[in-house]
């Protein structure tokens, strides 16, 4: 049984997700920052449907508190190595750049891009000498064409394309993908805000998507099916351009 | 762990793993070249080095290594001592 780590796995896409790489087959490993409640009916949720996965509970945009319990997890468990990476966790600070302080400039860099490189790079040595791997990014319509109101989450996904397209290169050969997921508006509680009647009327498909939509995008590119898929980015919006 | 100890040890695991032959293994060899590799390939050289010595191998460390002398030298300064 491959195993399968997704960050930010307590809600939202991240949430369903973890169920769908559960039902698909896979050892879930839930990361979640600081909602015990919510990651444990996560686990629960999981074990009802008889299928198999644990809590590992780190902050990502923390490099020590990565480093010591990823770490320690990655040592002590060395039969079965994590092959499959879902970089899901963020935030958001909206803010229009003439008000936003550098705190929210900096926390979403940091938690939505930087770790991505902290996460990402204690698996990738498993992953290379496994001689497989499957690392899936969730970016965002935002990192794509940039929204107003958002230069730094816009900054952190694209950097975070950017940085799929790069790891991609330097890593094929060793059998190990990485690609992106760009949803547009999507149901959670990241968009619980939003005025999703005035919104909707903009996209195609007249409706914001649900998480399981992406989680089934997300399904596919950590299967085998999607062998031949790298550096890429995959937009899930509706049809929103 | 003696220094002569330490080289046949990793001659013989680069010979097994990387498929070189044995008189081209020599302390002023590049590495890279020498086994044929890119950079890339490091890793698995890394996982053979932890593997055979029982330490880990900061990638920090691992970037100032050039030639088979420089592995044989880190590699004894960390397990001389065994």
């Amino acid at each position: 049984m491959k195993t399968a780590l997704v960050t930010g796995a307590s809600r939202g896409i991240g949430k369903s997700i973890a169920l769908t790489l559960a039902e698909n087959g896979f050892h879930v490993i839930i990361n979640y920052r600081s909602n015990d409640t919510e990651a444990l009916k996560t686990l629960d949720e999981i074990k009802q449907r008889k299928k198999s996965a644990e809590l590992l509970k780190f902050d990502i945009a923390d490099p020590v508190s990565v480093e010591n319990i990823l770490g320690k997890y990655i040592e002590t468990h060395t039969d079965d190595y994590i092959s499959i990476l879902v970089n899901n966790a963020g935030i958001r600070h909206d803010n229009l750049m003439v008000f936003m302080n550098p705190e929210q400039w900096s926390n979403t860099i940091n938690t939505n891009l930087n770790s991505f490189f902290y996460v990402t790079r204690l698996l990738l040595k498993n992953m290379l000498t496994g001689k497989f791997g499957r690392i899936i990014n969730i970016a965002s319509l935002s990192g794509l064409k940039g929204l107003p109101g958002q230069t730094n989450y816009s900054a952190s996904k694209g950097g975070l394309i950017a940085a799929t397209k790069a790891l991609a290169q330097e890593v094929g050969k060793k059998n190990v993908t990485v690609n992106a997921v760009a949803p547009g508006f999507i149901k959670t509680d990241m968009t619980d805000g939003l005025d999703e009647k005035n919104l909707k009327s903009m996209i195609p498909l007249q409706r914001f998507g649900e998480a399981h939509e992406v989680a089934d995008l997300v399904a596919f590119l950590a299967s085998e099916k999607s062998s031949y898929i790298t550096g890429e980015v995959i937009s899930i919006n509706g049809g929103l351009y | 762990m003696t220094r002569e100890q330490v080289i046949e040890k990793i001659n013989n695991f680069i010979v097994e793993d990387f498929e070189v032959e044995r008189d081209k293994l020599r302390p002023d060899a590049n590495i890279i070249e020498t086994l044929e590799i890119d950079s890339l390939d490091l890793v698995d050289l890394v996982v053979l080095i932890e593997k055979n010595f029982g330490f880990k191998v900061k990638n920090e460390e691992l970037t100032a290594i050039r030639t088979l002398g420089d592995l044989y030298n880190y590699i004894h300064e960390r397990v001389k001592d065994q």
